[in-house]
């Protein structure tokens, strides 16, 4: 058995074992860090996650209610700027007013847990439960292949299963589910995908003997797909290139690059005195 | 899980009251507050609600741990965290509605967080020339980095303990009996300290002492952000609440009211942070906000020797040691060494019995740590390659050396000086010739000194083709000149003003770790190197921002030659969680918060054991809310202060063992002087209790 007991999935570990289980294992398992970049222009590719964090904080303050011409105000960034303006037009279209911004939570997966991290979830009583993902990226996906990432496929999952603390202690019934991803540079363009028991179903099924099989498997190959290995940063500990991708290329999720910064605040006893 | 009936009382009942749950480390109050979480989720309560507190990091691992491994649904979304976490998300979700009122020059730019490794660069940058002009501190003999340090804690302090920064040299002076060379001494640091605060204000540089700052004074005074944390955590856990500091306690008081339920858990006799604010005094006094009071009394951790052994020690150390528990024995507790006259022979000792117990006694290495006052690189590489050689899997909180000393660091910045001569930083020829030989598969020193002697020259490398004489080819060999050649060309293709992290990252990856190459499928060093690279983006953005005209690659470079910049740090998803024997400092190993079955405690006769680290710019007892204003810190203090420090830590150590502890004594310590500390005299001592105490069995 792979897996340690206290294990925790998560739509960007599952994503990246049906990626490369290669990566899943040097990743999560063996923890290890390899400082290669993702892609050829990490200027660029370092300015647009800190604008994709900026709008995500901008979001945020936005639904806890600091003022808008607050926020509008100090926006430094031309693009920025947009994707807010973008956002404040369309981009609680249709949403419940019911809203839990930047939202975990969790459910059973056979012997562990999967966990999800939402932007927002907003529920209308006995009407619609939305999960929103705002992306801040140049890449909009086409629908069929988004609607297999393992975001659109958990997030669903995961409030369906777990839902019920926001829906007055009942389960949310699965028709009531939809996803939806708002991208900011494609002026709020909206990809939804809704829900229903079947798929529900599926999803439960795929997860759950996903997770099975990570934990049995002996060997975590690498990726067949050479291609992507070009955005992995373990492609040389892998022999599977030198050279990074390009970002005109690059059709990641923001969400899964760089780390934020670890705040060492919380390390003051490591200083020598 | 079997819980007492206390500990029941505290995890399964009162789930809507205010408890303050205190004892001595060991008697299950972590246990009993993880069961308490559980059983509000199993209630109903969304682990949104819900949030534990810890004085650090480390602290909470073993909530998160025990949580995660409950399955419990909801466990892995209770957050478990630290007060300067809380500050650092309110700041940057609330700037907006603050910064005019902060101080900071520019409310309108977003405000900047440097971090400790940061921190002490900007020190040096704001303050360094300052310190040269007026020739601030002389007479003190410490490193400038150390010094630093000292003027950084002295303003945590006044944050934490909640008093103007401007009083930090009075307040030190109005404690100071010694020479007025050392009143000026406090002056200076006085000044030093008011340059830098004035420098953080003038570019938003949020250090951590400004951040608590504006905690206290901006953002919990403002109903949107203390609203954001009382209206979403209404049950409340706080650990540690004695290693944590008056800062928090003060939030408590206003947060406590308006919570749902809290569990307050105090260790007795504790108070190790004290030197970082900690104000376990304080922290008792909020018992008085709680609706029940629950103390711990019986020991979970302990065997019942380790606790005859601790009852003894208690009596020597004039605490309060209870009655001598029923069968125990002391003497049963504790390994003296044999004799042992020299330092090597005490590691030799230590590693023997460390192994013996993991071969031939199958004890799991995670069971054992092995402690000292202090852990410098010396002793930890000793024991390393000891535990290594006896196949002994070990792990250490703190990594062994700072990252500038790592070889296949000192090879990347070696290459950065050669790619970018324009910095002026040319490296030796003994450095290149060092490089060369971590860059390069099986080339051994005596070629890379050839090929450093041939070809570096005028701080830049020739191609292979320029050694003329073919017998010193043939001797280099072409195979491996052939990879110096890629070496080469790669780095003359290298764009001027490449940021450095990107340098380092583009170096390792295209270069260094393919196969032919050093450090080709070397995992341990991938972790260094991107240490570093992280160590100079934080850097790069820091001071482009600051200083666009700066000259970050030349500026980085000489940092971390002078151990400004580059000393390792613990990020947090690094927390250790492996297996090995632990190696630790005394205090790391406590406030980790997890007993073990055996502990060694190294150079038992080292004075560190209860004395104070030499801090001549700062005073933890001083700078904290109990001092009387005027009064002077006698020879008494210290020496109270010191018992009391030995005794918290070697009760505490015992408190965390389960079975046995292994006494490391040499008659000369590390540098060959002779040690009796008071550790040792104490254990001395204590021997007396054990052959009465026998009686008592």
């Amino acid at each position: 058995m792979n897996l340690p007991e206290d294990f925790v999935f998560s739509q960007g570990n599952l994503q990246d074992y049906v990626d490369c289980p290669r990566r899943f294992e040097l990743k999560y398992l063996r923890r290890q860090r390899w400082p290669a970049a993702e892609v050829d222009d990490m200027a660029a590719f370092e300015r647009h996650l800190e604008q994709g964090d900026q709008f995500h904080r901008l979001v945020q303050q936005s639904l806890l209610g600091l003022p808008e011409e607050t926020l509008r105000s100090r926006i430094n960034d031309d693009e920025v700027a947009r994707w807010y303006d973008a956002w404040l037009a369309n981009g609680l279209a249709e949403v419940p007013a019911q809203r839990w911004p930047e939202l975990t939570l969790t459910a059973r997966l056979g012997k562990w847990l999967l966990l999800a991290k939402m932007d927002l979830v907003a529920i209308e009583p006995g009407g619609a439960a939305l999960v929103l993902d705002w992306k801040t990226g140049r890449h909009q996906p086409r629908p069929e292949r988004q609607a297999q990432r393992l975001q659109t496929r958990v997030y669903r999952y995961v409030l369906a299963e777990a839902g019920a603390r926001l829906n007055g202690g009942e389960a949310i019934d699965q028709t009531r589910i939809e996803m939806r991803y708002w991208y900011a540079q494609h002026e709020g363009d909206v990809l939804r995908f809704p829900y229903d028991e079947d798929q529900y179903k599926a999803d439960g099924r795929f997860l759950r003997d996903l997770a099975r099989e990570i934990d049995s498997c002996e060997v975590f190959p690498l990726t067949e797909e050479v291609r992507r290995c070009r955005f992995c940063v373990y492609r040389s500990l892998c022999d599977r290139g030198e050279q990074p991708g390009s970002l005109a290329e690059w059709e990641g999720d923001e969400d899964m690059a760089l780390p934020t910064d670890a705040l060492d605040i919380d390390a003051l006893d490591e200083i020598a005195f | 899980m079997y819980l007492l009936v206390k500990q029941q009382q505290v995890a399964r009942q009162n789930l809507d009251r205010k408890i303050f749950l205190e004892g001595l480390a060991g008697t299950g109050k972590t246990t009993a507050g993880i069961e308490r979480v559980k059983q509000l989720l199993q209630a109903g309560v969304p682990p949104s609600a819900i949030l534990v507190l810890v004085p650090q990091q480390a602290t909470g691992l073993p909530w998160q741990d025990a949580l995660r491994r409950s399955r419990a649904p909801g466990s892995a979304e209770v957050r478990v965290t630290t007060l300067g976490t809380l500050a650092r998300e309110l700041l940057e979700l609330f700037w907006p509605l603050i910064a005019a009122d902060t101080g900071c020059a520019q409310p309108l730019a977003p405000p900047r967080f440097p971090g400790l490794e940061l921190s002490q660069y900007l020190m040096r940058r704001f303050v360094g020339g300052e310190i040269e002009r007026r020739d601030y501190f002389r007479g003190v003999t410490i490193s400038r980095n150390r010094l630093y340090t000292q003027i950084v804690d002295n303003l945590n302090k006044s944050a934490l303990v909640g008093f103007p920064p401007e009083e930090i040299g009075s307040r030190l002076k109005s404690a100071w009996r010694g020479s007025s060379e050392q009143a000026f001494i406090y002056d200076d640091a006085q000044a030093c300290a008011s340059l830098f605060r004035a420098a953080c204000l003038r570019h938003n540089l949020i250090d951590f002492s400004l951040l608590i700052d504006i905690l206290r004074k901006n953002l919990w005074p403002l109903e949107n952000a203390r609203g954001y944390l009382t209206r979403r955590y209404r049950h409340l856990l706080v650990d540690n609440l004695e290693e944590d500091t008056p800062t928090l306690h003060d939030l408590l008081r206003d947060w406590l009211p308006q919570c749902h339920s809290a569990l307050l858990i105090h260790d007795n006799e504790a108070g190790l942070r004290r030197f970082l604010g900690a104000d376990p005094a304080q922290a008792h006094s909020l018992r008085a906000l709680c609706d029940l009071g629950v103390t711990l009394d019986r020991r979970r951790a302990m065997s019942v020797d380790v606790a005859a052994l601790h009852h003894a020690l208690a009596k020597t150390q004039g605490r309060e040691a209870g009655p001598m528990p029923k069968g125990g024995n002391g003497r049963a507790a504790i390994r003296w060494p044999g004799r042992a006259r020299w330092h090597p022979q005490m590691i030799d000792w230590t590693v023997e019995h460390v192994a013996r117990l993991v071969h031939e006694e199958d004890v799991a290495a995670r069971e054992i740590v092995v402690v000292a006052p202090f852990m410098p690189d010396a002793l930890r590489f000793a024991l390393q390659t000891r535990l290594d050689e006896r196949g002994v899997p070990h792990r250490s909180h703190r990594p062994s050396r700072a990252l500038r000393d790592e070889p296949e660091v000192r090879a990347l910045l070696t290459f950065a000086r050669l790619a970018q001569p324009a910095a002026g930083l040319a490296p030796d020829r003994f450095d290149v010739a060092s490089a060369l030989l971590s860059a390069i598969e099986d080339l051994d020193p005596i070629r890379a000194r050839l090929l450093a002697d041939a070809l570096y020259r005028d701080g830049g490398l020739l191609p292979f083709e320029h050694i003329r004489d073919t017998r010193l080819q043939q001797r280099i060999t072409f195979q491996l000149g052939e990879k110096y050649d890629r070496l080469c060309s790669w780095l003359a293709r290298v764009p001027a003003e490449q940021p450095l992290d990107l340098f380092f990252s583009a170096f390792f990856c295209e270069v260094m770790s393919q196969p032919g190459f050093g450090l080709h499928r070397r995992e341990s060093a991938g972790a260094t190197v991107a240490n570093l690279v992280d160590s100079a983006r934080n850097f790069r953005r820091l001071l482009t921002e600051l200083d666009p005209e700066a000259s970050v690659t030349a500026d980085y470079l000489r940092m971390v030659e002078e151990g400004v910049l580059a000393n390792q740090y613990l990020r947090d998803w690094e927390l250790d969680r492996s297996e090995g024997v632990l190696l630790a400092p005394a205090h790391t190993f406590l406030m980790s918060n997890r007993p073990v079955d055996y502990q060694f405690w190294l150079n038992v006769g080292n004075s560190g054991w209860g004395r104070r680290v030499y801090q001549p710019l700062t005073h933890p007892w001083v700078l904290s809310r109990h001092w009387e204003p005027g009064r002077k810190w006698l020879d008494a203090d210290e020496e109270a202060a010191g018992a009391e420090s030995l005794a918290n830590v070697a009760l505490g150590l015992l408190r965390r063992c389960r079975k046995r502890v292994y006494l490391g004594i040499s008659e000369y310590g590390e540098r060959g002087m002779e040690e009796r500390g008071p550790l040792l005299l104490a254990l001395h001592n204590m021997q007396h209790h054990l052959s009465s105490g026998a009686a008592d069995v």
